[in-house]
Parts: C-alpha cells; structure tokens; sequence
C-alpha cells in the first residue's frame, strides 16, 4: 500500500469483528512479498488463521510462516513473514522484570495478589502491552515493518492514553496520602495490620474491608522506585508511535454502526495529532445490478426462456427477490462508504468485497491484497 | 424448565456485532406483549433499545417505552454513586469518599468495580420489591456488554470475592452469584452469527458458562441465510449468458452466504448443547420496531 510506504510501524485500529486481524496479517503478507521482513502481531486470530499461520501455541515468540505455507498457496516472497501472538500475561512480567531494580523486587510484584488479578483485569491494559510488545520489537531491529493489530476495544478512543491510565494505578499521589500511615509501617517492617485511620479510608473499607486496603498498601509498596522507568518507557512508546515511523489504518466494515464508531475512532487519532494513514473498508456488498440486465419478474422470467432454463418452483421470483436484497445491501454499503470519503478526505480508502468463504490461509490473504492493490 | 420469560432476569450476551440488543429488545417486547412488566437494562456504551422504538434515549432514568416495556441505560459512574449512597445514605459522606484524588485512583485499582456497580444496579431491579412484597418488575432483561467475552463480566462477583471477602460489597456480590446460578429465576442467552469468529467464540462462551453452571438458556442464530436454489439451478443460472450475469451473481452470492451459514449452524449445534433459535438475516433498511417484531417472532419457540 503506497499509503503505508516508509513506516516501521503499522497498526491497525476498528472495532471488533470487522476483520482487523484478517487485514494486519494482508499487510504482512504484502510487505513479505515485497521483500521485506515482516512481522504480524496479533492478539485474538481466530483459529483457522492462526493455525495456517502456524501459530497454535507460541505465545509472545516470533514465528516465521515456513516457506511450505508458501509453496502450498503458489507464492513466493522475497522477504520474510513472521507472526506473533501476544500473550498478556507475560508481557506484563517480562516488563516488571526488566525495569525492577533488583530480581528481589521483581518476585515481590509478581507474588504479589493484587499484581496478578489487575495486570490482566484491568481496563487498557491488554492496550498497554501491545504497544509495550511492539516498541520491544521495534528497538530489536530484527523487522522492516511490524503490524500491530490492536485489541478488539469496542470504545478504544484512548488507546493511546492506556498506558497512562494504568501507570496511575501504579503510583498515585492521592492514594499514597491516604494510605501513607500504611504504607510507612510496611516500610519499618512492621506487617501491615494498621487499621485505616483516616475517614476517607474508613468510608472506602466500609465497601470492600481493610484487608483489601492493605494488599493495595503491598502493592504500592512492592512498585516503589520502578514507575519513573515505566513513565519514561511510555512516553518513549508514545513518541514512536506518534512519529512518522509509525502509520495508523482503520479498518472497518461498512456497516452504520461500524462506520460510526471508526469515525469517532478518526477523531480521537487527530486530538493526538496522528493522522489516518489509510481505511480499509471489508466485506462490502458488490452490486450484482452493475451487470445490467433485468431485475424484475416478467423480465426474468424472458431471460430464463431465452436461456433455456426451466421456470419452475417461482424460479424467477427467488431470483428477483435475491436481487432486491443484495441491491438493498449495495445501497446501504455505497451510502456508508460515501461517508467515509466525504468525513475523511484526503485519506486514502481501500474496499474489499465481501469474500465467498473465510479467510484462513495465505491463498485467501492474498485475495485480499489483490484487492488492496486494486487501489482506492 | 419455566420458560424465559418466567424467569426474574434474562442475560443476553455474546460477541459485539451479533445483534444482542435487537434480541433483547425482542425479548422484551413479547413480554409486554403477555402483560409483564419488563425492565431492560442496558450495560453498554450506547443505548440502543429506546431508538429501536422510535422513543428517545432513556439515559439512567428508568423510562416507559411501550405499555409494560421499560428501559434503563446502567453506567458505572452513576450506578456507583447510587449504591455508594445506599450503603453510606450521607450524601456529603459519598462526596468524601468518593469525589476526591484518591477514590477515583481506588475505583480504577479495585477489580472490575465499574462491573460490579453495573451488575449490582442490574442485580437490585431484578430482585426489587413493591411495598406490597411484589416483585417491582416481572422481568429484567439484561443486554450485557461485548467486551471480549461477556463472561468476564458475569464473573465478576467471583473474581472479586477473591479479593474481597468483607464489607457489604462482598455480601452483595454473594447474592448477586447465586442470583445468576439459580435456573429457576435467571436463564442466559447467547447470541452469535453463522461467521467463523462469532460461531468461535459463542462455542467457547457456552463451553465456560456450563463450567461455571450457569444457567443454560437458548443459542440464538442471527443472520441466518436459507438456502434457495438448488445445485442444478445455480449451474443453469450462472451459466445462463449476459442477460442473467446479475441474477447469476446474485444466486451464487445467496448460495455461498447460505453454504457458510449451514455450516456454522451444524458446528454450532454439534458443540453447544442448547436449544438453537435461528433469526433470519433481515434486509431492513433501517432498524427499527418492525425488526424486533420480526425476531421476536422467530424466538417465539423459547418463550
């Protein structure tokens, strides 16, 4: 895709089930094809296309897509196609792991109750860690272009600000106020039995009781000294990512409410001042009426004669009402897609056509960038 | 078994796109239809429901729909202040508490208690009572969110009993699980479409509900696509030259989504051992009342 040449960075940002995974692992394929070093890295493939991929269970480990995979779909690339899936989990506690001060540091957060509950509950960090997975892929030089496709966030405006909503989390100044009286008998050794003196804690335990405050207290406590590596670490993230090294497409498909959301999507790209480097508009209902032809009963019903084909059992009225529907589907698309181009203008817009079966080898993603380069 | 619409609460949950709102908007509305007085509460970012029927959006104000058909938009913010206040009854003891640095820092760290307060609010309607000792509302519809699997959320009691063990937030979230374990008072549907990702995801959305004994109520189909042409027409008409090239296109399109939609439906029904209600795919041009009358025809068999 023209639109996308010169980035490092690829990611692709739409609501769930538009084919965002489908189109990430195209965009791999196309640079592989092209001789490049392509890495795809997803977080929820479905598993037909994970499997072709060869991805059934290497989590968080490049793989190379073997060169029989290749063969199988008649292609043959001039560079390299690898994928990846992320795995939450340990991206979480490599992070933790590399930006502790000591190993002891890392064990007490990783032991830690609270830590392993909301590294993987908490809202934006599946987020966090995709964008933390690619800037550490990034800065191992080992790609030309790495694809991201971005978790399934049905209101993902603040994709860009997870990271510091859960860095919050991690060192809070409010909180270390109130829990301080806490916090400082963790510190001289004592266990943390204190009762929560002050009011706002007293109200707080009053729902969730002290034990809770004191494993947050641990928690706190376990972080103390790492959040200035991990702030500096995002924003660093951040930057990349906001740089012309990096490209942002939509993905969606043209369904209203899809439509809507990846516009509000657009939106909140541009409040933090990236552009939309694409869209790509799948599944659109190709409009069988461009043939010509007739579309009505008694028209039909000439054109089957003139072909020789037996009317029988309302032959020309399922066809006609088939028709109908899928001209109603093409309106609708047509409608949603003109939308698009009228809301963003000046980005280019790619459509794929809805595709007769699922995509779940390299011959169907394939198909996909013939169509993307087919061009707007 | 009593049928769905027996029970106190009714949970419709499944992958984002697959039409859960449409299907509990259907839902309620045959509720109506039967004289009950049915809340449904939405758990997600946008309301739809009220749209559905042309009213405008209800917000978090419960507001009458149709005879007999309420709506109510649940949302964390809101619902925490209104449980906070039942708990403490101060108002400047919830401003305290709650409105301050620190609380803000403590909803986001505590598990899931944007969740929790949603569901409670869900959980306090379904088992409200009038001072007469009626139940307020006959049924309540809970169109649940689509976050990755709406398992997470109905596990939300759970995985915060891990955590926490005292308060009234823990006793809550005690009767808020056997609420959602008990069959005779509460059924949970799942609504997928003959697609791979969807059909994927209700197979394994069934599979850890039965683990967790949920109660089991139907599979619903959306979107499915009937075969209507046979082999040999398709050939004929495909085959049939210039004149026919867009009803040949046409057919073999219907056919190929019709092909795609059996197999989904056979994979569904071979891995989900519920009762599977299929909702044709509607060609509407917009969705509205008329819509929702059309799938709550086709649930009809279930309630």
């Amino acid at each position: 895709m023209k639109a996308l040449a010169g980035r490092r960075i690829v990611c692709c940002v739409g609501s769930g089930g538009v084919g965002k995974t489908t189109t990430s692992a195209a965009l791999a394929l196309q640079a592989a094809m092209d001789g490049k070093r392509a890495l795809v890295l997803t977080i929820d493939p479905a598993r037909r296309l994970a499997n072709s991929l060869g991805l059934r269970e290497l989590g968080n480990e490049e793989t190379r897509i073997a060169p029989s995979h290749f063969a199988e779909a008649r292609l043959a690339p001039r560079g390299e196609m690898w994928a990846m899936m992320l795995d939450l989990k340990r991206t979480w506690d490599e992070l933790v792991q590399r930006q502790a001060r000591s190993p002891q540091q890392a064990e007490a957060i990783l032991g830690n109750k609270l830590y392993q509950t909301l590294s993987t509950a908490m809202a934006g960090s599946l987020e966090y860690m995709a964008m933390e997975k690619v800037y550490e892929v990034y800065t191992s030089g080992r790609f030309d272009l790495i694809v991201l496709d971005t978790p399934p966030t049905s209101n993902a405006l603040d994709f860009l600000h997870a990271a510091d909503r859960i860095l919050d989390v991690l060192d809070n100044n409010a909180m270390r106020i109130v829990l301080g009286p806490m916090l400082k008998a963790g510190k001289l050794g004592f266990r943390l039995l204190a009762a929560p003196s002050s009011l706002v804690l007293r109200t707080l335990a009053r729902f969730t009781g002290s034990d809770f405050l004191r494993d947050l207290a641990a928690f706190m406590m376990a972080f103390e000294g790492m959040y200035e590596g991990f702030k500096e670490r995002a924003s660093r993230v951040k930057a990349l990512l906001t740089s012309e090294q990096a490209g942002f497409v939509l993905v969606t498909s043209p369904n209203p409410l899809t439509t809507q959301e990846t516009l509000f999507f657009h939106r909140a790209l541009e409040q933090d001042g990236i552009r939309t480097a694409a869209v790509v508009v799948n599944r659109v209902q190709r409009d069988p009426r461009r043939h010509g032809g007739p579309d009505n009963v008694p028209a039909l019903r000439e054109a089957l004669q003139l072909a020789q084909i037996k009317d029988q059992e309302g032959l020309a009225e399922r066809l006609c009402e088939t028709l109908t529907e899928q001209a109603v589907l093409a309106d609708q698309d047509r409608r949603e897609i003109e939308r698009l181009r009228e809301t963003l203008r000046g980005v280019p817009l790619f459509t794929v056509p809805r595709l007769r079966k699922d995509v779940h080898d390299l011959a169907g993603l394939w198909q996909i960038d013939v169509c993307l380069a087919g061009g707007e | 078994m009593p049928s769905l619409l027996d029970r106190r609460l009714v949970v419709v949950t499944g992958k984002g796109g697959t039409g859960k709102s449409t299907v509990s908007a259907a839902i309620a509305l045959s509720a109506a239809r039967r004289g009950k007085r049915v809340l449904v509460c939405e758990v997600v970012a946008k309301e739809r429901v009220a749209d559905f029927f042309g009213r405008p959006p209800s917000g978090t104000k419960i507001r009458e729909l149709l005879p007999n058909l309420y709506s109510v938009h649940v949302r964390p913010r809101e619902a925490m202040r209104e449980y906070a206040l039942m708990i403490l009854k101060y108002e400047t003891l919830y401003r305290l508490a709650f409105e301050n640095a620190a609380a803000r820092y403590f909803l986001a760290a505590a598990p899931s208690l944007a969740e929790i307060v949603m569901l409670g609010k869900v959980w306090w309607h379904a088992t409200q009572e009038t001072e007469r000792g009626r139940p307020r509302w006959d049924l309540v519809v809970l169109d649940a969110p689509a976050t990755g699997h709406g398992l997470t959320f109905l596990a939300v009691p759970e995985t915060f009993l891990k955590l926490v063990v005292e308060g009234p937030l823990a006793r809550d979230m005690r009767s808020m699980q056997a609420l959602l374990a008990d069959p005779e008072r509460c059924s949970i549907c799942v609504v997928t479409l003959p697609e791979e990702m969807p059909a994927n995801e209700a197979i394994e959305l069934d599979r850890a509900l039965r683990q967790r004994q949920f109660p089991a109520g139907p599979l619903i189909l959306n979107g499915a696509f009937e075969s209507r042409f046979s082999p040999a027409e398709l050939a004929a008409v495909t085959r049939g030259g210039p004149l026919l090239a867009a009803a040949g296109e046409a057919a073999d399109n219907h056919e190929s989504r019709a092909a795609l939609s059996t197999h989904y439906e056979a994979v569904l029904r071979d891995a989900v051992p519920r009762q599977l209600l299929k909702v044709p795919f509607l060609f509407e041009r917009s969705f509205g009342a008329r819509a929702v009358e059309k799938v709550a025809h086709c649930l009809e068999a279930a309630l």
